[in-house]
């Protein structure tokens, strides 16, 4: 017992030391810890230290409007945003954020380059989703997607960037949108009603491989 | 296996009666393979650990624990763990007169037993420090001279670090210091052995005839300080010292006795290194690495400096490849662990096991050096992180050595002091097994699983490995267990 005694105390002291390291902390309940270090500390592990994420689980936050990824994230802290990936990895990591620490970590990951993202996909398959992107299709009740993510998909403000952003996670979105009330109260429930799974796999096709 | 699976539905009802309230107990939506570490980062299960299926870890897991365990908020740093088992051996028949017979092997065969129960303090204390620090008791660990079931409180893995990192654009480098007991244990991939491979407690009634010193063999028996750096997400490097975790740090070896000699005592501080590559790729990620070690091990425990020592000499690669896009998730796991032994002149070339007993001269005398080599694989696959199944393959296999020859055909006497199941005629240890599982994941917090051990040959020998005609797939066994966490 003394030796727990004697190890409590070293370990005590040690913590004692060094106990706040503001620039290069991973804490996320304490307010002081800026957002551009929470960024590169914790977010990075994920999202990339420039946003561009390597596995299609993660999205891609490198060029992302700074005002959607303040709505998000705190869509995500008020767990209005639930769909089961959101819940999973997002809910605990935004719970105690500040909106200073949003507002600068949306800051920091807004100002990243997007970097190409290529696919393995067909020429044809871009090419469907460049014609949905671009000019929808009509007939089917398929709105062009470009009217609100802007013609180079680059988005604007609450409007998210979608170039260049992994396929499978804008497919999973998609089906978010549509099936369920994950992510509620936005257009794109309107807009995926007449989505068929060949509509959202060529679409996200052509915004992944998006030309820069 | 018929033999095996008969009375299954039986044994099914009882542990699930038993096993109903860890599950219930378990069943918590907002709690979450050390959910102390969970509600600390407010995460769920399967961000840290590969479709769910703990304790294997993802690529954001492997960093939360390289970073030493330091994301997140400080939070109460407890947490508990239980498991539940049934085991059922194919035979249980022990054909030796002075044999096993009346023993209980394994325990409660084909009953439902609580196997083990574990706490942990776990979680982060400082920007830079955080741990883990597991204490299991084990309900069946020794049989008493009655032939009763005597439980043992162990300290179980330890892992606690100071940790920096410094990370931008174009650099990204994480150094830390370990403090650990069990050598590999603060490794983050699962093709290291202590986190690789039979990690359910009662998964194989018969063992495992050896363990390389680098494969397990000195578990929870030593202390280790270590210092390592990944860089650049690409290469991972890390020495460390290890020394018997006796005096001071005994409270690191709980449950191991040095007096009646269970605890390995090393000669000197003992250096571990590791090494590994890692790649990323879309879903995928890849690691191939190797690590070495060479302790020197008193051949009593209970002898002062200067008696007699085995000198050993590690070298392990391994390897892991993970696949992980929702809703799959796909795994495998490779290790290959070759070790030199060198016995101290004093006891080399003596007579063999059997010879001393008898006074005969039958066996060659027992050899100087001898080698292991351990290779094992695993590969898994998970489904919507909820239902998943693995197979696993173990080969072990060494130098002939009287030493290990208990037996020998034609006259069995001194092998008869031993029971048959891990009496050997062979002097080889060679053993393997294949092991398929399946599990399923209710709630994110716990597993229940099915394994079945299937063993082609065990002790060196497909057929009668113990001289009384006991076989290597007597040994195979059908293992349901429940293991909840909270
Ligand atoms: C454990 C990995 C992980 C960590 C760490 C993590 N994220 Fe996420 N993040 C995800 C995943 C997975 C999603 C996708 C969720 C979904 O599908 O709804 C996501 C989604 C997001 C989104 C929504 C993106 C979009 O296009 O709608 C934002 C914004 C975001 N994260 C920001 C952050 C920030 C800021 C941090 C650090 C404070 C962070 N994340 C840390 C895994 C992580
Ligand atoms: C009427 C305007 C509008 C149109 C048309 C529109 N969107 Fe959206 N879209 C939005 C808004 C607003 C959001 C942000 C929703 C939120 O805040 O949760 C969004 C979000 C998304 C997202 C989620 C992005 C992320 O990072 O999580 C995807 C994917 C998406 N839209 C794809 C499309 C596609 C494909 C089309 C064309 C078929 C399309 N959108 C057409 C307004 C629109």
């Amino acid at each position: 017992m003394n030796k727990l005694l004697t190890l409590g105390i070293v370990v005590g002291t040690m913590s004692v030391a060094a106990c706040v390291n503001l620039d290069r902390s991973r804490t996320l309940g304490n307010p002081s810890v800026s957002g551009s270090v929470l960024a590169i500390q914790v977010c990075s592990n994920c999202h990339g230290v420039d946003g561009n994420s390597t596995s299609p689980a993660i999205p891609r936050l490198a060029g992302q409007q700074a005002t959607y990824i303040v709505n998000q994230m705190k869509t995500f802290r008020g767990h209005e945003r639930s769909d089961p990936a959101g819940q999973e990895s997002m809910w605990g990591i935004s719970r105690h954020l500040t909106d200073q620490q949003i507002t600068d970590l949306a800051a920091y990951f807004s100002k990243q380059k997007a970097q190409p993202n290529p696919s393995a996909d067909t020429p044809q398959l871009i090419a469907q989703g460049k014609e949905i992107f671009e000019n929808g299709i009509p007939d089917q009740n398929v709105i062009a997607c470009s009217a609100c993510h802007g013609p180079t998909a680059q988005g604007i403000e609450a409007f998210p960037r979608l170039a260049n952003q992994h396929a499978d996670y804008i497919v999973k979105q998609l089906n978010v949108f549509q099936n369920t009330q994950g992510r509620p109260g936005t257009p794109m429930e309107a807009v995926t009603h007449p989505l068929t799974g060949a509509h959202k796999a060529a679409v996200a096709a052509y915004l992944q491989n998006f030309p820069n | 296996m018929y033999s095996v699976l008969k009375g299954c539905g039986k044994t099914a009802a009882k542990l699930v009666a038993i096993a109903l309230p860890v599950l219930v107990a378990s069943y918590a939506p907002d709690t979450l393979a050390i959910p102390a570490f969970a509600r600390q980062t407010g995460q769920n299960c399967v961000a840290c650990h590969a479709g769910g299926q703990f304790p294997e870890l993802t690529p954001y897991g492997r960093l939360f624990k390289l970073t030493g365990y330091t994301i997140g908020e400080r939070n109460i740093p407890i947490s508990a763990m239980a498991v539940v088992t049934d085991t059922m051996v194919r035979s249980r028949n022990d054909p030796n007169p002075g044999g096993f017979a009346k023993g209980d092997f394994p325990a409660q065969n084909g009953t439902p037993i609580f196997n083990t129960a574990s706490i942990f303090l776990a979680g982060k204390v400082t920007d830079n420090i955080g741990g883990f620090a597991q204490w299991t008791v084990n309900q069946y660990d020794h049989l008493d001279g009655g032939g009763n079931w005597q439980s043992n409180t162990v300290s179980d893995n330890a892992d606690i670090r100071y940790v920096d990192r410094f990370i931008n654009a174009n650099n990204d480098v994480i150094v830390g210091l370990t403090f650990n007991n069990n050598p590999s244990v603060q490794d983050v991939w699962n093709s290291a052995p202590a986190w690789g491979f039979d990690l359910v407690p009662g998964s194989n009634p018969a063992g495992f005839p050896a363990k390389p010193q680098l494969g397990g063999a000195l578990a929870q028996q030593v202390v280790g300080l270590g210092a390592y750096a990944y860089w650049n997400k690409t290469v991972y490097a890390e020495l460390s010292v290890y020394r018997t975790a006796d005096k001071f740090w005994s409270f690191m070896s709980q449950g191991f006795d040095s007096t009646d000699g269970t605890r390995s005592r090393l000669v000197n501080n003992t250096p571990y290194a590791r090494i590994a590559l890692t790649k990323e790729w879309g879903a995928h990620n890849f690691m191939v690495g190797a690590m070495a070690m060479a302790p020197e091990v008193y051949n009593d425990p209970t002898q002062p400096p200067g008696s007699p020592t085995t000198k050993y000499r590690d070298i392990g690669i391994d390897a892991q490849y993970q696949y992980i896009l929702d809703p799959h998730t796909v795994t495998a796991q490779f290790s290959y662990i070759n070790e030199r032994i060198h016995y101290d002149p004093s006891v080399a070339g003596m007579p063999g096991a059997y010879d001393s007993l008898m006074g005969t001269a039958s066996q060659p005398l027992t050899n100087t050096t001898d080698r292991l080599n351990l290779f094992r694989a695993k590969a898994s696959y998970v489904y919507r992180a909820k239902y998943g199944g693995s197979l696993s393959y173990y080969n072990l296999s060494g130098s002939y050595n009287s030493l290990n020859q208990m037996g020998i055909p034609g006259d069995l006497t001194a092998g008869g002091l031993n029971n048959s199941v891990s009496s050997n005629v062979t002097g080889k240890p060679d053993t393997v097994a294949w092991i398929p599982e399946v599990f399923w994941i209710p709630v994110q917090n716990a597993r229940v699983g099915m394994q079945y051990s299937m063993f082609t040959k065990y002790q060196g020998a497909k057929n009668n490995y113990d001289g009384w005609g006991r076989n290597a797939k007597d040994n195979d066994a059908l293992f349901l267990y429940v293991w909840g966490a909270y």
